[in-house]
């Protein structure tokens, strides 16, 4: 495995040659299409693989309306728990209904919720975040301290509380990942915010005049787009387990609608006649999650490395930033 | 350091009185009062007699201002007193301490497996770094992040109770019952601990102090085992006390899956039967120990760190 560094100017060992202080005073602004575009330069090989397999996931699951080779409700009691034939590539399940279409309908569920909810959690914990480190004081006290008691409460435990309260749902659903999903985000964001509040295009940007809300949507969150990005794909696995799990519960996505996780328990009962049936949706909630996991901590490695190549002793090798799970 | 205990102190009073306040609130939430869902929870019998539930009404105080029966249900919830399910007609103490116990030597039991296999990986991928062992760790443990318990849990169930006979499929009658929750339990855990010493590890071995060890004279080993194992161990002790504290309710999963008595699957079925003591019971004792592991890892943290101490903490 290559591991050097392919930017011309950085040479190993050495501290690269770059005028520090005209750069911090030139906002860099990464553009995230690009970037993702730019591709796996320099990160290590699970990236690319991680990228390939979130690529093919998401573009069979975008065609399912137009590809998948049954209706995922027809049921066929005749041809119950069936094994993989010409017909039902992945057999059938109890109730005779084609299990890869089953799949492919049930990924469109898990993947949209677990994005949803990720997109909420992602927007709320920067802004929340940005405007904390910005304005100090009170707010970022409280702030603060709510994340610290929001980020150990088992997201799990909290769902089921609102389940208790407003019944199951999409909404209750969503709303239980989004109470304690939002405090990594915004903890991230508020550590990377005060680093970058020290810069000089910032303060050059406080001597112009700007407001400070400008400042932060301007300067702040774009330059701390490419960490928070890298945990964005680290959490979305975790969100997808957990909606699986909610599922698997039977308190997260309700009949007729069906997901990977209400999948895996309808198969509960016939484990042994039919272990696949057992086995195919959580090893599609696997996959998906191990691809945005290969994404999230290849995304963050390049971030380690140049701020590695910028210390006097840069040591070889990687790192890996690793924002902690929750128990599911 | 005095001025950091207060602040803790005063975030923790305020957070468990927030929750107090919302899980006393369950009962009001929804719609219906509450003197007729406990009477609907008891007999199966959608027309309730009204003067049943008039009785039950003054019996239980229902007719009060609500912060009087806040102050009222506090007064006895920090007793340790929820009063009685409605289903089972037990204390809700009675039903919450075995379950505890239970949901404590089960995280327990996950989280040391999951160090005893952490620990040396980490370091090895760490002394590797950049090799194909490290890359088939960070593999290995991406790919023990991303396994859900509820697909894990039943293959191994499929696998070492079915066909193989080696373990119970579940229940809760000894040391081996433990075995397979304890492994699917452990997976997730393990891939996180991994990752946390091999960065940990990593820092140690670029160290000066390091450097200054193997220039001592001491061997790779014994640099490793003196120097590294202490300093990695504050990242993954915190990992550690964060994931305990969020399987002591957050097993709901492997506690269904394996039939475990624990505080998952009690606070699980007294959702589904709508039993609201038992909800707001297990939710306090559940929350609170939260809380409490992760201010108490705060404090430790402070104490063999001095650098946090006096560094703003975030």
């Amino acid at each position: 495995m290559p591991r050097t560094l392919t930017r011309p100017e950085q040479q190993p060992g050495q501290p690269p040659q770059r005028p520090t202080s005209l750069r911090s005073a030139t906002p860099h602004r990464p553009n995230v299409l690009s970037m993702m575009v730019r591709g796996a330069r320099g990160r290590p090989w699970t990236f690319s693989i991680g990228c390939a397999m979130l690529a093919l996931i998401l573009l069979i699951l975008l065609l399912t309306p137009w590809i998948a080779p049954h209706d995922p409700a027809t049921q066929d009691l005749t041809n119950r728990l069936a094994g993989p034939s010409p017909e039902h590539w992945l057999g059938t399940d109890h109730l005779g209904r084609d299990v890869l279409s089953r799949l492919m309908w049930g990924g469109r569920f898990s993947v949209t919720i677990a994005a949803i909810t990720l997109v909420i959690c992602g927007v709320t914990g920067i802004v929340i975040g940005a405007l904390a480190a910005r304005r100090g004081g009170w707010l970022d006290e409280l702030v603060m301290r709510t994340v610290d008691v929001l980020i150990c409460f088992p997201d799990v435990v909290i769902a089921l509380f609102l389940i208790a309260v407003f019944g199951t749902g999409y909404g209750t659903l969503i709303a239980a990942l989004t109470i304690t999903g939002w405090t990594p985000f915004a903890r991230l964001m508020r550590g990377l915010a005060l680093e970058i509040n020290a810069k000089d295009y910032v303060e050059a940007a406080e001597i112009l005049g700007s407001p400070k809300s400008y400042i932060v949507f301007r300067h702040v969150i774009p330059n701390a787009i490419r960490p928070v990005l890298a945990m964005g794909f680290l959490r979305f696995g975790h969100k997808l387990i957990t909606v699986g799990a909610l599922s698997y519960l039977g308190l997260g996505v309700q009949p007729p609608d069906s997901d990977w996780g209400a999948m895996l328990l309808d198969a509960q009962p016939y484990m042994e006649r039919a272990p696949f049936l057992g086995i195919l949706p959580g090893f599609a909630i696997f996959v998906t999650a191990l691809s945005v996991t290969m994404i999230g901590q290849g995304l963050d490695v390049r971030k380690i490395r140049r701020k590695r190549a910028l210390a006097p002793e840069p040591p070889p090798g990687v790192q890996t930033q690793l924002e902690v799970g929750e128990a599911v | 350091m005095v001025s950091f205990l207060i602040r803790r102190a005063a975030t923790l009073v305020v957070t468990l009185l927030v929750v107090s306040v919302l899980a006393f609130l369950i009962p009001y939430a929804g719609k219906g009062d509450t003197a007729r869902k406990i009477l609907r929870a008891r007999v199966n019998d959608p027309a309730l007699d009204p003067a049943q539930v008039e009785a039950l009404t003054k019996e239980l105080g229902l007719d009060r201002p609500l912060y009087q029966q806040y102050l009222d249900w506090l007064s006895h919830a920090v007793r340790g007193d929820f009063g009685f399910s409605y289903t089972s007609r037990t204390p809700v103490h009675d039903l919450v301490i075995p379950a505890l116990g239970v949901s404590i030597s089960l995280a327990l039991a996950a989280l040391l497996l999951a160090l005893v296999f952490a620990l040396p990986l980490g370091t090895w991928a760490a002394t590797a770094r950049g090799g194909k062992v490290d890359n088939a760790i960070t593999f290995v443990s991406q790919s023990s992040v991303s396994a859900p318990e509820y697909w894990i849990g039943p293959v191994l169930v499929l696998i070492f109770a079915r066909y193989l006979g080696w373990f119970p499929s579940g229940g809760w009658d000894g040391p081996i019952y433990i075995v397979l929750p304890a492994v699917a339990l452990s997976l997730r855990p393990l891939g996180y601990f991994t990752q946390v010493t091999r960065a940990a590890m990593s820092d140690v071995l670029g160290a000066p102090y390091f450097t200054a060890a193997r220039s001592r004279g001491l061997s790779y080993r014994h640099s490793l085992a003196r120097h590294g194992l202490r300093n990695s161990m504050l990242p993954v002790m915190t990992l550690f006390s964060f994931w305990f504290a969020g399987l002591l309710g957050g097993s709901v999963v492997v506690e269904v899956i394996f039939n475990i008595p624990g505080m998952g699957r009690l606070l699980y079925t007294s959702v589904l039967n709508n039993d609201v003591p038992v909800i707001q019971g297990a939710m306090m004792w559940i929350l609170t120990l939260a809380v409490l592991i992760n201010t108490a890892t705060d404090l430790l943290y402070g104490v063999l760190n001095p650098s946090i101490r006096v560094a703003s903490h975030a």
